[in-house]
């Protein structure tokens, strides 16, 4: 007869197994390539924070993670500002939810890529929109500030990042007990002094969690800006891919990816803690 | 209790698409009167209730509240509070925010807010505890809570939603007391909406009873249950046996009836139903039956029958005696007196009546 510690062990095998091999296990490895160093083709396995001092040394690395937390900062307030109204019609006034849901989850049918280039088409020099507002006569030549900079990065992955940001707030709002709405209209309150008092600071889980899911994996992404970024909407992502390729230094990749880490890290920690202080104070 | 009316309703009609949640309802209610909406789910009480608070506008008809007419202003600026069915204590806020809520909708300043929620608190018995958390509550004190949240604001009317179901029996018989003695202290005027006719008879000073949107009688508990203006209010409201009679004579106020078990007796006619036909029917309560081993003397009508089942409740007992010419056994209880009287399934007895226990519910249309 098996015991029940018997029991826990093989029915926790399978995560412990996965989290050991694909997480806990690359985590370790990164770790130690960060205090290494890399002398031309191979490695030096000498324990050193050399990494860690030319990583903080160097301008264009604080200049590159700066950017990277303003961009996802951008793309994240952007996003949940755009998804906060559609996830309130959605939840509260619209008759047919599950189509709305099923219709805010189409982009996700095709690849991620994919939308990326169509963005890339849409905002190009001889793109869809600069053709559009040729042919209207509203400007004489191409626009050339929509492609290859910030803006473009943070419209693409604004876009991208939508139906993350509207599901967590859409539940949030679901969860709402109607009779609470009532209560705040029966003591007074008009509809404006009604979201702001009961609506929002409770859907503020919500808030928190679509922020967390989109700012966290924004930070490092690395396609959208080696796309659609040009040389002004580089981010930090990039400078890694370059060192575990080109440069070929992988002991300074490695720093920068836990560098990079920390600092997400702690502005998600800095922000999760600001935004529920907000919170329990909104009366 | 003043005779100025606070709310009037004149000719409220309430529709769905097609439904019609409401239909025609005319009431005055009474300045400081603690006034219930009784009758089954589906009947449109909690409609009417909502017509009031302006969380719906009624289809036709004129909603007044203290001589104001309410068409077009909204909840928000309506002299009236809720106490919602579940309660809808703000789960964000503390006990004391909870309700300071409407007052800080009034620019009160804050030292007088404090007051009035303390206040408020103690009058329901829940003083000091401002900063006890709304999840925090057990479902007694969130009742407390909401009713404390409604009465800071001073409302003309405090409209309740089935306030007591979501609490266990013991828990809601305390309470039917304790907000009858706020109502009371307060003078405000209360309309509540419940199913429950213990509750409303408890509680109100008159009671509405409603039946799929028409509002049927309105009166004070003991003359509802005393004179329920027809069958479906006599069913409604406590037990009621049933028995049909016949039509031999009407003069002024009374008809004369022959009955198949209590032979010819004299009552009171009801005013509220018809009698086109010599077949009617009559109530009588089952704690107005006396029920003996022997005749009884001095009753205007007696019939001997046979006990075929007895259902002891606690203070009282049951007897379902079995008459002939009569289906249905006819219910007769008795108070749990020093156990005075014990009778087996099988006994023969007597069931005695006075004639003005007899309520007359007018044409027979049951088929028993």
């Amino acid at each position: 007869m098996r015991s029940d510690a018997a029991k826990g062990l093989t029915l926790s095998a399978p995560a412990t197994l996965y989290v050991g091999f694909l997480v806990a296990a690359p985590l370790a490895i990164l770790v130690a390539y960060s205090l290494w160093t890399q002398t031309y083709v191979s490695v030096d396995r000498t324990l050193t924070l050399a990494n860690y001092k030319e990583a903080f040394t160097d301008p264009l690395v604080r200049h590159l993670m700066i950017r990277s937390v303003l961009i996802a900062g951008a793309v994240t307030i952007v996003t949940v500002a755009l998804a906060y109204p559609i996830a309130y019609f959605i939840a509260l006034k619209a008759e047919r939810k599950t189509l709305w849901l099923l219709l805010i989850t189409i982009p996700f049918w095709s690849s991620y890529l994919l939308r990326v280039f169509a963005w890339k088409l849409i905002l190009g020099f001889n793109g869809v929109l600069n053709s559009a507002l040729l042919g209207v006569g509203m400007i004489s030549e191409p626009l050339t500030f929509l492609l290859y900079n910030e803006f473009a990065v943070v419209l693409t992955l604004a876009h991208a990042w939508a139906p993350f940001a509207i599901l967590p707030i859409y539940v949030s709002l679901q969860k709402i007990d109607p009779s609470l709405l009532e209560a705040a209209t029966d003591l007074g309150n008009s509809a404006v002094q009604r979201f702001l008092r009961v609506t929002l600071p409770l859907t503020i889980p919500g808030i928190i969690a679509a922020c967390l899911i989109i700012f966290i994996p924004t930070v490092g992404d690395y396609v959208t800006p080696s796309l659609v970024g040009g040389s002004d909407g580089k981010m930090i992502a990039n400078l890694i891919q370059v060192q575990f390729g080109a440069a070929n230094n992988w002991p300074l990749g490695a720093t920068l990816s836990l560098l990079a880490m920390m600092s997400v890290g702690f502005v998600a920690i800095l922000f999760v803690l600001s935004a529920s202080g907000l919170g329990r104070r909104i009366r | 209790m003043t005779e100025k009316n606070i709310i009037r309703l004149q000719g409220i009609e309430k529709r769905f698409g097609q439904f019609v949640a409401v239909s025609n309802l005319d009431l005055d209610l009474r300045e400081g009167e603690f006034f219930s909406l009784l009758g089954p789910s589906g009947c449109g009480k909690t409609t009417a209730l909502r017509m009031i608070a302006g969380f719906q506008e009624p289809t036709a008809g004129k909603v007044i509240i203290d001589g104001q007419d309410m068409e077009g202003i909204p909840a928000n600026k309506r002299p009236t509070n809720m106490v919602f069915q579940s309660y809808a204590i703000f789960p964000h806020l503390n006990v004391g925010n909870n309700v300071a809520y409407g007052l800080r909708n009034r620019g009160i300043s804050k030292s007088e807010i404090d007051t009035r929620v303390s206040e408020a608190l103690e009058m329901v018995e829940l003083g000091g505890l401002q900063s006890r958390g709304a999840t925090e509550l057990s479902g007694g004190q969130r009742q407390r809570v909401a009713l404390a949240r409604a009465l800071v604001m001073r409302p003309k009317v405090l409209l309740l939603d089935e306030p007591l179901s979501a609490l266990d029996k013991k828990l809601r018989e305390q309470m039917q007391f304790e907000m009858r003695h706020l109502q009371q202290e307060l003078g405000i005027t209360f309309v509540m909406v419940t199913h429950d006719q213990y509750e409303a008879m408890t509680m109100s000073d008159r009671i509405g009873v409603m039946f799929e949107g028409r509002l049927v009688q309105v009166d004070a508990p003991p003359t509802l249950y005393a004179k329920p203006c027809n069958r479906e209010i006599a069913s409604f409201i406590g037990e009621m046996n049933f028995l049909p009679a016949e039509l031999t004579a009407e003069k002024g106020d009374t008809l004369t009836i022959s009955t198949p078990c209590f032979c010819a007796m004299t009552i009171e006619k009801n005013p509220n139903v018809e009698q086109t036909g010599r077949a009617i029917e009559i109530g009588i309560r089952p704690e107005q039956l006396e029920i003996s081993a022997q005749e009884p003397d001095g009753y205007d009508g007696t019939v001997q029958g046979t006990v075929r089942d007895v259902a002891f409740y606690g203070e009282n007992v049951h007897y379902h005696v079995q008459v002939d010419g009569v289906a249905r056994p006819i219910s007769a209880s008795v108070p749990n007196y020093f156990h005075t009287v014990d009778y087996r399934p099988g006994d023969a007895v007597w069931l005695g009546v006075q004639s003005a226990s007899v309520i007359d519910l007018g044409q027979n249309q049951s088929n028993t």
